[in-house]
């Protein structure tokens, strides 16, 4: 017979084809075409980092910081000390703070929420004088040996108050608006500045041959507020007692305990010296491997797929409509018709042949109990699920015990 | 541009000099020693633009044939060619070598078709000729893609890249699976030829000669004026009669389009629709209306005419019924089945066999068949056949869980209705075959030989 091809030696030759029709010039106006929004991107990207970080502000940010000029800031009152001869140290760990405050230095606390009780207890045992401003309730009760707490609320006074006690700084700075908020547990606690109902601005007591102050409200350091009444005096005695100051301002991810052997260690110390080299080596390689996967040999080539429609997703459709609304009823009654015809037609009868007439004619033809074959054709519905099952497993039977008579 | 995997290998060689001066810098001496050789090499590589390439393809073949196309590659340029050169084609044609060497259909995206890759190595002025084998796993009209040269320099670390729109395309035939039942077919036909007695003696069956009488014949056949006047007792003998009309439709509507069943044993065709299976039964009657005689042509439609296929006859019949049912697919619309009879009728004028190859969906039958199937059995004998689902079979007798049980039920309820139909459609006079895809050709060559046999033509 003959094969359906044309004829097997028919063949069709392509002309022949040098060159894709492109040049160099062609080539890479396409090329700039493609990419120029991605370059011009990455070009407006990089100019906004760089004038991001040309207009990036001077200086520290950080609240109480002494090299910070806004408002928020302590520059003025590091300076006129510097100037005034005193050596501000300026530290954000805890473990540099407790070794440099020695004996005959001062130790200022700028308010810390973060401190851990261990670093607590670490600050509260330097041998330097110690002054608090706005601390906690934790660190003022551990530097004092528990004679100071902080008051639960305390008021602002309206008007400039007198300080009320004999602080050399106190007397020096004279009436003044800060907050009370320290309450005294012992007698030889002196306080200044207290309000009506007992809570004071400063808290001073001594300890183990140290001074500890405490100054509840913080706003004397500020820039802001340094000039306010007689805070910029309180400040100036306070911290220029001594000839070298300690400017502790915590660093919120501080966790360095003085003496600790577990203390955190520089950045990069564990890592050995080749690694910053290594690195870029991996990098290297990677980018040549992107380079060299990034390319394909010659673009994808598609195929027009026809439409498919999987057939039997309509009966199985019914046959989970069937069962979910557990209709046993349809579903015997489908199984017993197909039976019924399969019987019908291998005995010769006619499709619209009377009930009682294939009945009989399957009695003749296995032998079995009228009543029996009647009742499994043309029966009641099954009861539940395992009747149904029961049902289909004898239908097949019959169907198979049936033989052309 | 492109890098090899040795840029790659380069690159990391450079742990060597890093771990002896372990600091960035020495890093970035060695990048820029990379970049500098793979920049050389580029340079150097010869260009994959002054390459001639031509390509030879068979212009069609026949599904599951295995087949290769051609390319010669001539190195215009002035420097030595080496390269890695692909004969890219569409999935259906892609092949992947077995660990034995033999030939299979590419099925995993994942990796590259290595049959379409080859390496050349050419001095300037010398031509290869490289061949990619193809195994065609579906029907239709498949075009080429780009010839793709990835050229490489001397260090072989880099090269140039560019792809040649060479064109190319192969129409794919349909695979004609069914032709193993034509021989058994054919054997029938001659058997009808010359028999002494046909049993029923139609209208159509035709007078062909008389014989002697030989034991086994039919003594209804005896001719007795002729037995008169000769001594010996003689028989008429009838042949089928010749030149009757074969109309064969194939629905390419919406239900042409439903998955009846995975390939059938033995192919590699994937399409797996219902056309696919009408197609090989029309291929089948086509050659065996065409040995016994009659006037074949065959019609796609759905609503408008896709392929059609009349005045062929002998050996022209075949390829050109393979030809134009090549590129018919399924498309997603309701047949026109008014329409679809105007095209019949206005085809055929006599009486002629017209055979539907659609489906037997109740829902589509009554809406689309029923009302216009009397215009046809009025003049014509029509045969509707349809493919069955094997799937759906084997739902039929799943007796596994309850689940199994209710799908049962549902397919038996499928079963009821589709043969409600077709009790119908006989009344209406027309002939039904339903068969599982791999059975319908040869059913449906049995049905045209027994209506053949009874005159019915």
């Amino acid at each position: 017979m003959s094969a359906p091809t044309a004829s097997p030696t028919a063949t069709w030759t392509s002309a022949a084809v040098t060159g894709d029709g492109t040049t160099l010039g062609s080539r890479s106006r396409r090329r700039w075409r493609t990419a120029r929004w991605l370059v011009g991107g990455v070009a407006a990207l990089l100019v906004a980092v760089l004038a991001l970080a040309l207009l990036r502000p001077v200086g520290s940010v950080v609240p109480y910081d002494p090299g910070n000029t806004r408002p928020n800031g302590s520059q003025a009152l590091a300076r006129v000390l510097e100037r005034q001869g005193v050596q501000v140290q300026h530290v954000t760990h805890v473990a540099d703070a407790v070794d440099a405050a020695v004996a005959g230095s001062t130790l200022l606390v700028v308010p810390a929420p973060y401190l851990l009780p261990e670093q607590v207890t670490a600050l509260a045992g330097v041998d330097a004088d110690l002054v608090l401003a706005g601390a906690d309730d934790g660190l003022l009760r551990a530097a004092t040996g528990d004679q100071v707490r902080r008051a639960s609320w305390g008021s602002l006074p309206t008007s400039p108050v007198d300080p009320g006690c004999d602080l050399p700084a106190a007397v020096a700075a004279g009436p003044s608006l800060l907050e009370p908020g320290l309450k005294p547990t012992s007698p030889t606690v002196a306080t200044c500045w207290s309000g009506p109902d007992g809570s004071a601005a400063l808290a001073a007591t001594e300890r183990d041959g140290r001074q500890v102050v405490a100054v509840d409200d913080p706003a004397f350091l500020r820039n802001d507020d340094v000039l306010t009444e007689g805070n910029a005096a309180l400040a100036l005695h306070l911290l220029g007692s001594h000839d070298r100051l300690v400017w502790l301002v915590p660093d919120p991810t501080d966790s360095t305990v003085p003496g600790d052997p577990t203390a955190e260690p520089e950045t990069g110390a564990v890592l050995p010296d080749w690694f910053d080299a290594a690195l870029w080596w991996a990098v290297l390689v990677a980018l040549v491997t992107a380079v060299w996967r990034s390319r394909r040999l010659g673009g994808l080539v598609t195929e027009r797929l026809p439409v498919v429609v999987p057939s039997a997703e309509s009966t199985r459709g019914r046959a989970r409509l069937y069962r979910r609304a557990r209709s046993r009823g349809h579903a015997a009654a489908g199984l017993r018709a197909a039976t019924a015809q399969a019987v019908a037609r291998r005995l010769g009868l006619a499709r619209s042949a009377h009930p009682d007439t294939l009945v009989d004619a399957v009695v003749r033809a296995t032998g079995r109990d009228p009543r029996e074959v009647a009742d499994l054709i043309y029966g009641p519905p099954p009861a539940d699920d395992a009747a149904l099952s029961e049902l289909a497993r004898r239908l097949d039977t019959l169907e198979s015990e049936v033989h052309r008579p | 541009m492109a890098v090899s995997w040795r840029a790659v290998v380069l690159a990391a060689l450079g742990l060597v000099p890093v771990a002896i001066w372990p600091v960035p810098g020495t890093v970035l001496l060695w990048a820029a020693v990379v970049a500098a050789l793979c920049a050389l090499d580029v340079a150097l590589a010869a260009s994959p633009r002054q390459v001639t390439v031509q390509r030879t393809v068979p212009s069609s073949v026949r599904l599951g044939t295995p087949t290769t196309s051609q390319v010669v590659l001539t190195n215009a340029g002035r420097r030595r060619l080496r390269a890695l050169v692909r004969d890219a084609w569409p999935p259906s044609l892609v092949t992947a070598r077995d660990d034995d060497g033999g030939l299979r259909p590419h099925t995993d995206p994942a990796e590259p078709a290595r049959t379409a890759r080859h390496t050349v190595d050419l001095p300037p002025g010398e031509s290869a000729r490289l061949r990619t084998p193809l195994l065609p796993t579906r029907r239709g009209e498949r075009s080429a893609g780009a010839v793709t040269i990835r050229t490489v320099g001397p260090l072989r670390l880099a090269g140039r890249q560019a792809s040649l729109d060479v064109g190319g395309r192969i129409r794919v035939l349909p695979e004609f699976a069914s032709r193993r039942h034509l021989p058994s077919r054919l054997a029938r036909l001659r058997e009808m030829d010359g028999r002494a007695a046909v049993q029923v003696r139609g209208e159509g069956t035709e007078f062909d000669s008389l014989r002697e009488y030989v034991v086994g014949d039919d003594v209804r056949s005896i001719d007795w004026r002729a037995t008169a006047r000769g001594g010996d007792v003689v028989v008429r003998t009838w042949r089928p009669e010749r030149d009757r009309r074969v109309v064969v439709v194939l629905d390419t509507g919406r239900t042409s389009a439903a998955r009846i069943s995975t390939a059938v044993d033995g192919s590699v065709n994937t399409g797996g629709t219902r056309l696919e299976a009408s197609v090989e039964a029309a291929l089948l009657l086509g050659a065996l209306a065409d040995r016994a005689g009659d006037r074949f042509q065959v019609i796609a439609y759905d609503r408008v005419l896709r392929a059609r296929v009349a005045g062929a006859s002998g050996p022209r019949l075949l390829p050109a019924m393979a030809d134009s049912l090549a590129a018919v697919e399924p498309v997603l619309l309701e047949t026109d089945w008014p329409g679809l009879v105007a095209q019949v009728r206005a085809r055929v004028s006599q009486r002629a066999l017209v055979v539907l190859l659609t489906s037997l969906d109740p829902a589509v039958v009554e809406t689309g068949l029923l009302p216009v199937v009397d215009q046809l059995s009025g003049t014509h004998q029509v045969v509707v056949a349809a493919v069955a689902d094997a799937e759906v079979a084997a739902m039929r007798a799943g007796r596994g869980s309850v689940e199994e049980v209710y799908d049962a039920a549902a397919a038996a309820r499928g079963d009821l209705e589709r043969s409600a139909v077709a009790a119908v459609l006989r009344q209406h006079g027309a002939e039904v075959v339903e068969a599982l895809p791999d059975q319908l050709a040869p059913r449906l060559a049995d049905t045209y030989l027994a209506l053949k046999a009874a005159g019915r033509l």
